[in-house]
């Protein structure tokens, strides 16, 4: 398969390869596919000390560019002992988070990026969500799920928002549940099988499932743990049973920890989700069908009608995001690679829409020093041209309309699911797709067509506003070239699901 | 010839001079605007005259010519692979079609010397939307053809919204998402229907010679349905019309009646009849009694409003009824009459919402009851109302006669009671002669003077007459490209 950025990347190597092999002396081969991880960490105390004195930001910036680098011109091999393993499924998604942890650096200088604690928490989370979509055992997939969890509850709080510890509090206390479940889930799985490693665990699973039609205690045992993973993991996705912290958290947090988490840290739960339900318990996939499919659509209707329901923006996007994970979670329960590849196509369209819309958001926010609802909307077009085609666009790219790359993710979801029969499953997602219309075109309508209170223009900061430009670049030029990541998308599936 | 071949020169000018004309602003967009609908239309000309419609039995392309496609992602899955793309080639009938949409366009484009609210913006929407016009009647893939269907939807939305009259936020929203539900249903369907295909294809032409299994195609036409129903409109689903014309400003209201509902025409001709005739041909009998029901019950739903722009909306309603039976009927004639009834109707229509726009400016209102004395006072603007008014139920040596003349022949000759949609045209009749009484042969009401519509105002509606003229006396013109498609289409699958 063609793969658009292999030259690019090809070249890079070919350029740096004099230095690589100067360092790769110094670096313990066991530790090689988790250097992106342990550079964070390291430019994370940087940061940390240099933040006492200056600003910070620069070396957080130069920590991501560092880690790319680090990304392409490593080979992507196993580390400590195949705990982690680079493949291209984690590097589909360790892209993803270091585009989104850049544009949300980029975002920070509005607030909060000069102090070092900021930085240095903001790091640690990057580095543990790289572990996460790494991690092949559980031990280490929940290590690393408490080191990305823990510093973005203190970052929640830092916000200036009033509100702000009331919805890092209910982060916090609803994220503890979910690591006590997560644990319970682990302990269940290694008393039934003695194992944690995940893919020692699918041949086990393969052999407790095949001893008959009448499912062992054993199995009833795994696939509590298996509901249990859900309802974990999936707190940090934000799906049914876990999702109430999101909008309350998300409307109250710093803006760029807001993109941060919508991004980022949603997109290393589904890979975490992915690899425990399509690795582990890939043999069990009629088992937990079922539960994905209801999962999937309580999900979307829960965030799409109480979306409708919200004045600020920032609880609609949040909403609106608890929606969009319902969509992709479609394409888990189709369980084909197909749809498994569409969940991650999905997964690089969302990181970039919903970043991009929660830092415009944010940056108006700060600009009018209040929560942002939709009559401070009105006449954006008229005050801020820039910012309201922007926000035309990444909406229309929400609700999946041509031109922009949602279009596509949403198309391929259902396609998956009708693939595998499941043509009502496809239907209700489109419906939903045309219920959350309601509150998109709600967005255009106070943007383009109600005239404002207050027709000064609205400057905002500039910085900001090019991380946002460069989601909506991506947005559009994915739409007119999905293969340059659709391709990635059906590699990194095609490598873990198993025909 | 020209970078590319013909037609997606056609679809890439106007995405251009979009972005241009947003970036320029003022008068300078307008006047680029005007440049780049004239060329297009000029464009489709030449592709008119170009074009050979006769098709040779065993074509593999389906008679589709020009084809060219841009392949913008794969699937590889399963170990086939499946190519998302755009995929564009045209027939004698998507001429017409594509000939009608510019030409509507640029009329729309003339009569928009009344928006002086952010006319970069206006002027790009109104390119853009003229991409998704003329995509839809040239992609050959389904989800090429999808993205045109849909693409249509966001500048139309953007222009109701923006620059319509009191209340249009609400009939803007409504328009979105009624049409954009209808879609969903197709777009199921779409996928059903490249599952079922072996191998797995969006290529319309090769899914229509496949002979698919009957059961799917009914299923696939149902949903064609309700997403070309939705547009066209038929009686249930017609709730979103009057709303959305009526707020509209009157550009948009010529562009929506003009072409947006032909895109539903268009769409049960080539995704119903041409892609799956075994099915329309079961579902005749209830697509024509539907037909029939809403041509009678737009007509006195018509007769029934007191604003003229409202009345010409249902008036549309009417005259797409007369497609769908045309659709249903599914015999040469019976189809030649749709697509003649399609560009006729887009026309005459045009010229009757730009009238009724004129009104508001000359008049003050367009409410029926207030307008008095128009034939005394302004009697250039009455000729131009009198006409399209003639034109609009079907006068002999107009347009809209040949149409409806060729739709009835066609179905009576298969069922007699199809007749009884001439119920319609004559309440039709009825209907314009008491609204060109009130309003045109009135006496003139003092208190209430009206003022005669400047020449500038005319020139959208005069030069959209002369279509009507000429295909009311010379149908070859237009037959001529129609015919062989259809005897295509009835001769079946080859």
């Amino acid at each position: 398969m063609f793969q658009l950025f292999t030259p690019i990347v090809d070249l890079i190597r070919a350029i740096l390869s004099p230095i690589t092999q100067q360092l790769l002396q110094f670096i313990p081969s066991d530790w090689l596919g988790s250097m992106p991880a342990l550079t964070l960490v390291g430019f994370a105390v940087i940061a940390l000390v240099v933040g006492i004195r200056w600003n910070p930001l620069p070396v957080s910036f130069i920590g991501v560019l560092v880690v790319t680098i680090e990304m392409i011109v490593l080979d992507p091999v196993s580390s400590f002992g195949g705990l982690f393993v680079r493949d291209a499924f984690s590097d589909f998604f360790i892209y993803i988070i270091l585009i989104v942890g850049f544009l949300v650096l980029m975002s920070s200088t509005l607030h909060s990026g000069d102090q070092g604690p900021y930085n240095f928490l903001l790091l640690m989370s990057f580095a543990g969500a790289i572990l996460v979509v790494t991690a092949t055992d559980l031990i280490a997939l929940f290590l690393a799920w408490e080191l990305m969890s823990t510093p973005t509850y203190v970052l929640t709080a830092l916000s200036p928002n009033r509100g702000a510890v009331d919805g890092a509090t209910k982060y916090f206390v609803m994220g503890l549940m979910a690591t006590t479940l997560m644990i319970f889930g682990i302990a269940l799985v290694y008393g039934v099988t003695g194992q944690t490693s995940l893919s020692v665990l699918s041949s086990t699973v393969a052999t407790i499932w095949s001893s008959g039609p009448g499912l062992s205690p054993a199995a009833y045992t795994l696939m509590l743990a298996m509901i249990l993973f859900v309802i974990s993991f999936g707190f940090k996705v934000g799906i049914f049973p876990g999702w109430m912290w999101v909008p309350d958290t998300y409307s109250t947090a710093d803006g760029s920890v807001t993109s941060y988490l919508a991004g980022a840290t949603k997109k290393a739960g589904v890979s975490a989700l992915v690899r425990i339900l399509m690795v582990a318990f890939i043999v069990a996939r009629l088992s937990w069908a079922p539960l994905i499919v209801g999962v999937s659509i309580l999900t979307m209707v829960i965030g799409n009608v109480l979306a409708l329901a919200q004045r600020k923006i920032m609880r609609m996007l949040a909403y609106s995001s608890i929606a969009m994970m319902g969509y992709l979670m479609i394409g888990l329960a189709a369980g084909t690679e197909l749809g498994v590849a569409a969940a991650f196509f999905q997964a690089f369209v969302h990181a970039l829409m919903k970043t991009g819309a929660f830092i415009l958001v944010w940056t108006i926010s700060v600009r009018l020093a209040r929560d942002v609802t939709y009559d401070d909307l009105a006449g954006l077009s008229q005050r801020a041209p820039l910012a309201s085609a922007m926000f035309a666009v990444l909406m229309l790219a929400l609700a999946g309309m041509p031109l922009t790359a949602g279009f596509w993710s949403k198309l391929i979801l259902f396609q998956s699911a009708v693939e595998v029969g499941m043509w009502w499953l496809a239907l209700i997602g489109l419906l939903n797709s045309v219920f959350s219309l309601g509150y998109y075109l709600r967005v255009l309508k106070y943007c383009y067509m109600i005239e404002p209170k207050d027709g000064s223009p609205l400057k905002l900061a500039s910085v900001p506003v090019m991380a946002v430009v460069l989601c909506v670049v991506g947005v559009i030029a994915f739409f007119v070239f999905p293969g340059a990541i659709l391709d990635y998308a059906i590699g990194a599936a095609a490598g873990i699901v198993v025909p | 010839m020209l970078p590319l071949g013909i037609l997606p020169f056609m679809l890439i000018l106007p995405l251009i001079a979009s972005v241009i004309a947003y970036a320029v602003r003022g008068r300078a967009a307008r006047i680029l605007t005007l440049t780049v609908t004239v060329t297009e239309l000029l464009l489709s000309f030449v592709l008119a005259m170009a074009i050979n419609p006769a098709i040779i039995s065993g074509d593999p392309n389906a008679g589709m010519k020009y084809l060219w496609n841009f392949v913008m992602g794969q699937i590889v899955s399963g170990g086939g692979s499946t190519e998302l793309q755009i995929a564009l080639g045209v027939d004698g009938i998507s001429v017409a079609m594509i000939v009608l949409s510019n030409f509507v366009v640029m009329i729309a484009t003339i009569s928009s010397n009344h928006i002086h609210k952010s006319e970069g913006l206006y002027y790009a929407l109104m390119l853009l939307l003229q991409v998704g016009l003329i995509g839809v009647f040239m992609s050959l893939d389904l989800i090429g053809f999808f993205i045109f269907w849909e693409l249509v939807l966001i500048p139309m939305f953007f222009i109701i919204g923006r620059w319509g009259e009191e209340g249009c936020q609400h009939a803007a929203i409504k328009f979105f998402i009624y049409t954009h539900l209808g879609s969903a249903v197709m777009l199921v369907a779409f996928f059903v229907l490249y599952f079922v295909a072996v191998p797995h294809t969006f290529d319309m032409i090769a899914l229509r010679s496949m002979g698919l299994p009957p059961m799917v195609q009914l299923g696939f036409a149902l949903a064609v349905f309700m997403g070309a129903g939705v547009k066209l409109p038929v009686w249930p689903l017609h709730n979103w019309l009057p709303w959305a014309h009526v707020k509209a400003p009157t550009p948009g209201s010529v562009i929506l009646a003009g072409i947006l509902l032909k895109m539903g025409g268009y769409g049960f001709i080539r995704l119903g009849v041409w892609m799956v005739p075994d099915a329309f041909a079961r579902l005749s009998i209830p697509l024509a009694v539907l037909a029939v029901f809403t041509c009678i019950y737009a007509a006195f739903t018509a007769m029934a409003q007191t604003d003229l722009k409202s009345m010409v909306a249902y008036t549309s309603i009417n005259h797409m009824a007369w497609v769908l039976l045309g659709v249903a009927i599914g015999t040469a004639t019976a189809l030649q009459g749709a697509v003649y009834m399609m560009v006729s109707h887009g026309v005459i229509i045009s010229v009757m919402f730009i009238v009724a726009g004129q009104l508001k400016y000359s008049a003050g209102s367009r409410e029926i009851p207030q307008v008095k004395g128009l034939m005394v006072q302004a009697p250039r603007l009455a000729s131009v109302f009198i006409f399209a008014s003639f034109a609009t139920f079907g006068l002999p040596g107009l347009s809209g006669f040949i149409a409806e003349a060729l739709i009835l022949f066609g179905s009576v000759k298969v069922y007699v009671w199809t007749a009884l949609i001439t119920l319609g045209v004559f309440l039709t009749v009825g209907y314009i002669l008491w609204t060109l009484n009130r309003i045109v042969f009135s006496d003139a009401n003092p208190e209430k003077p009206v003022t005669e519509a400047p020449w500038s105002d005319l020139i959208a509606p005069l030069i959209t007459l002369i279509p009507v003229v000429i295909l009311g006396v010379w149908p070859d013109l237009l037959l001529g490209l129609v015919s062989p498609v259809v005897s295509f289409i009835v001769g079946g699958v080859p």
